[in-house]
């Protein structure tokens, strides 16, 4: 177990190197140059030196990237310019928030996704089924940004049932209650996508196991249908893992929409602001963050995967 | 028994092309169509319900009425839908079929490559992208070009690896055929079909994925009309005109709706279809539609 987890971090050590070259490349290829517009038009020559050499602007671009990537190791991501603070100053607090939001959207996914899977594969033919069926290929299309806006138009504009966003009332006691008030909406359609990709995931894994020779071989010994499930359903988990992580994954690309709409205070809020300030060293930090944790995330399901599948461990 | 499910089949499929079509002619049909100047409007009007005496979806913060600019706006919106896929399909089939027939360098440094783009969540690395370029949809249409690329590269990677040591290939190397040759005229003929079917399905995504890039700033620039920078333009008024507000969300999502049931149709349709095809004959492949099994065009 230990040396397939050793193998799996290597083998993530050339992407990660791919990932931060990707992320460099956007820094150092941004048409413009970085010293005139930080000095201003009529700046004097030697100004303009001394802030190229400052900026190790001179130097060719592979030790440039080394340089850069050597600051990002240790933490340092540079300066926001819109902040005026370290890019990882801001990003820390954020990627809390994040995890938070989608914490409770992937609790959804999973609850929502295994019982609309189940109920399309117990009765494929029953309107249940079919329903199931309609309403995973409805979440599989549903952009993330679509129903943000449809959940507060009519949750919180209309029926005042929610908040429209933030984490916490303003006035409230910011407890665990008033937290989860604020969570439901943006963890709805946050979770709406993958929750539709898992349930038609596990339909096709448990109907597949459901109609095979296990569940066949398990009737004929007399084994009540409850029992049968059981079985059946354990036989089809390792497909929900595989697809609970991928979309685990997922989730943190769709958080820059919610997060923006909701006003959530995360790592996707932050990159929009970023993005319309056209902040650069914030915008490639926070997709460097989410890039390495969509990696991170990978390697998890990779080896809870080796936990439960010894087969994969070889 | 046959023809019902055949029927069944052909609705599943119509139904959703019907409406794709549909949408497709609003667009190109826009000047006709709109009732008036989408980027025209008074500021006296400005924030009209919907119902309204002549404008009957309502008017936006500047006061242009929102059908017109609805129906303009699905030109920028499908164009950045359709030419990233068309571009992708292209490209990745090209990149696909070379490292499939390539040797192992070749193989392997594509397919490194891959890895690397597939590190990253759809739409951070267009936004990656998009961040470098001048906002418009030339940055849209190229980012999303870029995200969609690895995946039609290995769905062609892996469809020419399944022929690659078919004898009609060999046969068609020792009758001296030359490298373009191979490409253009053994490989790609069996290989573009695959693509083109897991291309539709892709079709959905783009037009998300360019309107979730409008959303963020980082497509067409203002007054032209998008949906996605029209759910940006609109989102302030969310809390006091919640049903101006949702129509491009609204909009959004049928059209996501119809092009990925289509997309769907397809894959499975012709999956359909090929399954009653009696397995292909290798050196018949270049000429007959080859048996396509829809449950690997998935990525």
């Amino acid at each position: 177990m230990t040396r397939f987890l050793l193998r799996r971090l290597l083998l993530a050590v050339p992407t990660l190197l791919g990932v931060t070259a990707v992320v460099f490349a956007t820094v150092a290829l941004v048409p413009g140059d970085p010293v005139a517009a930080f000095l201003g038009p009529g700046a004097p020559p030697e100004a303009r030196r001394e802030l190229t050499e400052r900026l190790g602007l001179e130097q060719p671009l592979p030790v440039r990237y080394a340089d850069w990537l050597g600051h990002a190791l240790t933490g340092d991501l540079g300066t926001s310019i819109s902040g005026q603070r370290p890019v990882a100053d801001l990003l820390l607090p954020a990627l809390g928030q994040t995890l938070t939001l989608t914490a409770a959207a992937f609790l959804l996914v999973l609850a929502g996704g295994v019982a609309l899977g189940a109920l399309g594969a117990l009765r494929p033919r029953s309107a249940g089924g079919r329903i199931s069926g309609a309403l995973s290929a409805l979440a599989v299309s549903a952009p993330q940004y679509s129903v943000a806006l449809l959940l507060i138009a009519v949750f919180a504009v209309g029926l005042r049932w929610l908040p429209a966003g933030g984490t916490h009332d303003v006035f409230g006691d910011g407890g665990p209650i008033d937290l989860a008030r604020h969570l439901i909406l943006p963890a709805v359609a946050a979770a709406l996508v993958p929750l539709g990709l898992t349930a038609r995931v596990f339909r096709a894994a448990l109907g597949g196991v459901l109609a095979g020779e296990l569940a066949d071989s398990l009737r004929a010994r007399g084994l009540r249908p409850a029992a049968v499930l059981r079985h059946c359903v354990h036989n089809a988990s390792p497909a929900l893992l595989t697809i609970g992580g991928l979309q685990l994954a997922y989730l943190l690309e769709g958080v820059i929409f919610v997060e923006t709409l909701f006003a959530w205070p995360g790592i996707g809020r932050l990159l929009y602001d970023a993005l319309t300030a056209r902040d650069l060293p914030l915008v490639q930090g926070g997709v460097l963050m989410v890039a390495v944790a969509f990696v991170g995330v990978n390697i998890l399901v990779d080896a809870a995967h080796a936990v439960i599948d010894p087969r994969v461990r070889n | 028994m046959t023809s019902r499910v055949l029927g069944r089949a052909n609705l599943g499929l119509t139904f959703p092309a019907a409406l794709a079509a549909l949408l497709l002619l609003l667009a190109l049909a826009a000047p006709l169509v709109a009732p008036d100047d989408p980027a025209a409007g008074r500021l006296a009007d400005r924030l009209l319900d919907p119902g309204s005496p002549g404008h009957p979806l309502g008017t936006d913060g500047q006061g242009r009425d929102l059908l017109s600019r609805l129906i303009w706006a699905g030109r920028a919106s499908l164009t950045g839908g359709f030419v990233p896929v068309a571009v992708a399909a292209v490209a990745g089939t090209l990149l696909g079929v070379v490292a499939g027939l390539g040797g192992r360098t070749t193989e392997q440094a594509l397919l490194r490559l891959l890895d690397v783009l597939y590190a990253f969540p759809g739409v951070l690395l267009a936004i990656a992208v998009a961040s470098l370029l001048t906002p418009g949809l030339g940055a849209t249409v190229l980012a999303l070009s870029v995200v969609l690329t690895p995946a039609v590269a290995r769905v062609a990677f892996t469809e020419t690896r399944r022929v690659r040591s078919a004898e009609y290939l060999a046969a068609a190397r020792v009758s001296g055929a030359g490298w373009g040759a191979l490409v253009l005229r053994q490989v790609a003929p069996v290989v573009a079909p695959v693509v083109l079917v897991y291309a539709s399905s892709l079709v959905g995504l783009a037009i998300m994925y360019a309107a979730g890039l409008s959303f963020l700033g980082l497509g067409v620039a203002p007054p032209t009309a998008e949906w996605g920078a029209m759910l940006e333009e609109l989102r302030p008024s969310l809390l006091t005109h919640p049903w101006v507000a949702v129509q491009p969300a609204l909009v959004i999502l049928v059209v996501s709706v119809v092009f990925n049931t289509l997309g769907e149709a397809l894959r499975t349709r012709i999956g359909d279809t090929a399954a009653q095809l009696p397995p292909s004959a290798p050196a018949m492949a270049g000429r007959l539609p080859r048996p396509i099994a829809a449950k690997r065009v998935g990525v």
